[in-house]
């Protein structure tokens, strides 16, 4: 009798686990992050270097300001997909 | 950054210059731009501070997320991709299209 009821407690038990919503971390993951600039915010500007196989060459965003569109694609590692 | 290369005629065409921006070396990205066939720059934001300005740093990976801004001529963000939705940049280059269309 004893035994019987301990199961049925764990079976309770058991399916409230299971029919609890996942975690809020879990959840999270299917949104991503928001980034802090918007769209409408100005870009901060800056100034960097790329290798054209001789020299290294400086590049800043404000050098194309009022002349085109600048697309700046940041990638997570240098030979990876993508 | 193979998908940029692939419509960057469309993108020049629509007064777009393309950028490529990672925390690599600049003489691993130009290994990188030559093994993938990339004729953009690919920057180096070596040490992360742009990519910490830009509010995109991942502190886990040490690297940026992917993320691609679309910057007008007034220097004003016009579109955003983040992650996943960053490897496919077709709404970007839409968006260029439309902005040379209106212009």
């Amino acid at each position: 009798m004893k035994l019987k009821s301990s199961l049925a407690i764990l079976g309770v038990a058991l399916l409230a686990s299971a029919l609890a919503p996942p975690p809020a971390e879990a959840q999270g993951k299917a949104q991503p992050e928001a980034l802090q600039l918007k769209v409408g915010d100005p870009a901060p500007d800056f100034k960097l270097q790329y290798f054209d196989g001789s020299n290294l060459k400086d590049v800043s965003l404000s050098q194309y300001r009022g002349k085109s569109n600048v697309v700046v694609a940041f990638y997570i590692f240098a030979f990876t997909g993508g | 950054m193979k998908a940029f290369q692939q419509n960057l005629q469309k993108l020049e065409a629509a007064d777009t210059q393309v950028l490529g921006v990672s925390m690599d070396s600049p003489f691993a990205n130009k290994a990188f731009a030559d093994q993938i066939g990339v004729t953009f720059p690919l920057l180096s934001d070596w040490g992360g501070d742009v990519t910490r300005k830009y509010g995109i740093y991942v502190d886990k990976y040490k690297a940026p997320r992917r993320v691609n801004f679309l910057i007008g001529k007034d220097g004003r963000i016009l579109e955003e991709q983040v992650d996943r939705e960053a490897i496919n940049p077709t709404k970007i280059v839409d968006a260029c299209e439309r902005k040379k269309l209106s212009r």
